[in-house]
C-alpha cells in the first residue's frame, strides 16, 4: 500500500527532472539558432565568397585563389594590411598610456566607493552621444583654424597654425584614442579596485618605494585589466573604418576602409579576401592576449 | 592608500583626461550656435545664433546650404531601436534563464553568445550582404540589418541578465513550485517583477546600441537609410554647423533616454522596497 504512492512519487519526480533538464534547450534554441544563421553562417560565407571567381562586375561561384593571389600582390591592399597593424599597434599603445593613470588614481587612490563610480559614469556618459558625431567633433578641434590651434596660438607656442593636425595618420589615432580608452580604464580600474590594501601597507612597511610597490604588486594584479582592455581595443580598432574615412581625409586607409569601397564597385570577391585576412588577425590576436593571462581563474 | 605627492598629480591628470574625452564634445556644442547660413564649422563664432537648430526644423528660409537628410532616418531608425530591444531582450531573458541550470554545450553557447558582441561590424554586415546577395534576398533595415542588429545587441541583453539572475535568490521561486503554482505563472508572477530592474537595464543597452549602429547597417541595409546612415552621408561633402546642432540634439534626447531610465529604476526599486515592507509588517 506504501509502495504506490512512492514509485509514482519517483515517477512524477523523473518525469519532472526529465523535463527541467530538456528546459535549458528549449530556452537556448531561438537564441542559438539566431547567432548560427546570422553570425556564424555570414562569416563561413565571407570566407567561401572569397575564393569565388571575380568579374568586372559579378562574381561567379567557381572556386579559384585569383583574388587571394591578386590581394597579396598588390600594394594598396598589402599597404592597407599594413597600415591597419601600425595603427592598432599605436592607439593600442596610446589607450594603455593615457587611460591607465586614470584607472589607477580610480580604482586605487580614490577609496570612497561613490566617488569612484562617479568618476567612471562620467567617463561614459559621452557614449551616449552618437559615435559619428563623437569622430565629427575633432574635425572643428584639431583643424587649421580649429580649437587646438587657436589656443597654442593664443598661448605663443607656435606661431603659425599646425597644418599636420587634421587630415593625417596623428589626427585618426588622436580621434580612435579618446573613442576607445574608456574601454581600457573600466576593466583596469576594476581589477586595481579589488587589490587589498593591506598588501600595499605590508610592503610600504617593508620600505618599499611606489615604484617597486607598482612593478611588483600594482602592475601584475591590474593584468587581467590590461588584457581585457585590449582585447576590447584591439578588436574595435581592428574592425575601424569610419574613423579613418572622416578624419583623414582618405589619406589612411585600414582594412576596413578597403572593404568598404570593394563592396562600394561590387568587388565582392576582394571585399571577403579583406575581411578574412581581418578576421585571422584579430583572431591571433584575440588569442595571444588570452595566453598573456588565464582570464577564466583571475576573473 | 596614503601617496602625498602622487594622488593630487593623478588627480590633475585626472581632470585633463576628462577635458579629453569632454573638449571636442563642448567646442563641438559651441560652434553649433555659429551665426548662419553664412558662418562655418569653425572659430570664430561671427554671431550667436539658434540659426542652425531652425534649421534642423525646417525653420529657416531656403539657402544654398541644403537641410540634414534626417528626418525619414530618424523614423527608421526609431523603429529598428524599438524591434532590436524587444527581441534582444527576449532572446537575452531566455538565454540567461536557460544558464541558471548547467546543461551539456554551454561554454561553447556562452562563447557563441558574446562572440555577437566582438565580431566587428564589418565582417558580420560584409557577410551578410554576401549571402542576402547569393539567396537573392533584398537587403532593407528592417530585415538583414535587423537581424545583424539583434546579433550585436542580444549579447548585451544576454551578459546583462546572466548578472542578475547570479543575484537572485531561487528559493523564492521555489516556494512558489511547492505551492502549486505552474512554472508559467511563477515566471510572470514572481521571477519577472523581481528581474524587471535588470530587463530595464538591458532594454536600455539594446535600444542606444541599435539606435547608434552604424557599421552593420551600411552593408546590409538597402537604399533605405537610417539616422547614422544619412549622417554618414554627409561626411564626404562639405560639413557645416548644422550636423553639429544634430548632435547636441541627438546627445540630450539619449541623456532624456538616460534619464527616463533612471525614473523607472528608482520608482521599481521603491516598489521593491514598500512590498518588503509591507511582508515585514
Amino acid at each position: 500500500m506504501t509502495a504506490l504512492p512512492t514509485t509514482t512519487a519517483t515517477a512524477a519526480a523523473e518525469a519532472s527532472s526529465n523535463k527541467r533538464s530538456r528546459t535549458p534547450y528549449l530556452l537556448i534554441a531561438p537564441g542559438v539558432i539566431w547567432m548560427l544563421l546570422f553570425l556564424v553562417l555570414p562569416i563561413l560565407m565571407m570566407v567561401y565568397v572569397s575564393f569565388w571567381t571575380q568579374t568586372t562586375f559579378k562574381i561567379e561561384p567557381i572556386l579559384t585563389t585569383k583574388s587571394w593571389q591578386t590581394f597579396f600582390a598588390s600594394d594598396t591592399y598589402l599597404g592597407a594590411l599594413w597600415t591597419t597593424v601600425r595603427i592598432w599597434l599605436i592607439v593600442l599603445a596610446a589607450t594603455l598610456l593615457v587611460g591607465y593613470p586614470t584607472a589607477l588614481f580610480v580604482g586605487l587612490f580614490v577609496r570612497n566607493k561613490t566617488t569612484a563610480t562617479a568618476l567612471l559614469v562620467l567617463c561614459v556618459i559621452p557614449f551616449w552621444t552618437s559615435f559619428l558625431i563623437r569622430v565629427l567633433a575633432w574635425r572643428p578641434m584639431l583643424g587649421k583654424e580649429g580649437a587646438i590651434n587657436i589656443i597654442l596660438q593664443h598661448l605663443h607656442i607656435v606661431s603659425q597654425p599646425i597644418d599636420a593636425l587634421l587630415f593625417t595618420e596623428l589626427s585618426v589615432v588622436i580621434g580612435m584614442t579618446q573613442i576607445y580608452c574608456v574601454f581600457m580604464v573600466g576593466p583596469i580600474a576594476f581589477m586595481l579596485g579589488r587589490i587589498d590594501p593591506s598588501l600595499i601597507e605590508a610592503a610600504r612597511d617593508l620600505g618599499a618605494g611606489f615604484g617597486r610597490i607598482f612593478r611588483t604588486i600594482i602592475f601584475p594584479l591590474s593584468l587581467p585589466g590590461v588584457v581585457v582592455g585590449a582585447i576590447f581595443v584591439s578588436v574595435m580598432v581592428l574592425g575601424e573604418f569610419a574613423t579613418a574615412a572622416a578624419l583623414s581625409g582618405r589619406k589612411v586607409n585600414l582594412l576596413g576602409n578597403i572593404i568598404v569601397t570593394q563592396v562600394g564597385s561590387l568587388k565582392w570577391a576582394f571585399a571577403a579576401v579583406a575581411g578574412v585576412v581581418l578576421t585571422v588577425i584579430m583572431g591571433v590576436v584575440v588569442a595571444a592576449l588570452l595566453r598573456l593571462v588565464d582570464l577564466k581563474r583571475e576573473l | 592608500m596614503h601617496a602625498p605627492v602622487l594622488k593630487p598629480i593623478l588627480a590633475v591628470y585626472t581632470a585633463l583626461f576628462l577635458l579629453f574625452l569632454y573638449g571636442p564634445l563642448l567646442v563641438l556644442a559651441i560652434l553649433s550656435f555659429q551665426s548662419g547660413p553664412e558662418g562655418g564649422p569653425q572659430f570664430p563664432i561671427v554671431e550667436w545664433s539658434t540659426y542652425w537648430y531652425r534649421d534642423l526644423f525646417g525653420l529657416n528660409p531656403p539657402s544654398r546650404i541644403a537641410p540634414l537628410p534626417i528626418s525619414d532616418g530618424l523614423v527608421r531608425s526609431l523603429a529598428l531601436a524599438l524591434m532590436t530591444t524587444v527581441v534582444s531582450t527576449v532572446l537575452g531573458v531566455m538565454s540567461a534563464q536557460a544558464f541558471r541550470q548547467k546543461f551539456t554545450g554551454s561554454g561553447f553557447v556562452f562563447y557563441l553568445i558574446v562572440l555577437g558582441m566582438m565580431v566587428p561590424g564589418v565582417l558580420v554586415g560584409l557577410g551578410t550582404a554576401l549571402l542576402a546577395n547569393s539567396f537573392g534576398i533584398d537587403r532593407h533595415w528592417w530585415g538583414t540589418a535587423f537581424v545583424l542588429h539583434v546579433v550585436y545587441t542580444f549579447p548585451f541583453a544576454f551578459l546583462v541578465m546572466l548578472a542578475i539572475f547570479n543575484r537572485f535568490d531561487p528559493t523564492i521561486e521555489e516556494a512558489a513550485w511547492s505551492l502549486g503554482v505552474p512554472p508559467g505563472r511563477t515566471f510572470r508572477k514572481v521571477t519577472f517583477p523581481l528581474i524587471f530592474p535588470g530587463v530595464l537595464s538591458a532594454m536600455l543597452f539594446c535600444f542606444t546600441l541599435s539606435y547608434d549602429e552604424f557599421a552593420r547597417t551600411l552593408f546590409a541595409s538597402g537604399r533605405d537609410l537610417t539616422l547614422p546612415l544619412a549622417i554618414y552621408g554627409t561626411f564626404a561633402v562639405e560639413i557645416h554647423p548644422n550636423i553639429f546642432a544634430f548632435g547636441v540634439l541627438t546627445t540630450l534626447f539619449s541623456l532624456a533616454l538616460l534619464g527616463i531610465y533612471a525614473i523607472l529604476m528608482s520608482l521599481s526599486v521603491r516598489r521593491a522596497q514598500r512590498v518588503l515592507v509591507q511582508e515585514e509588517a
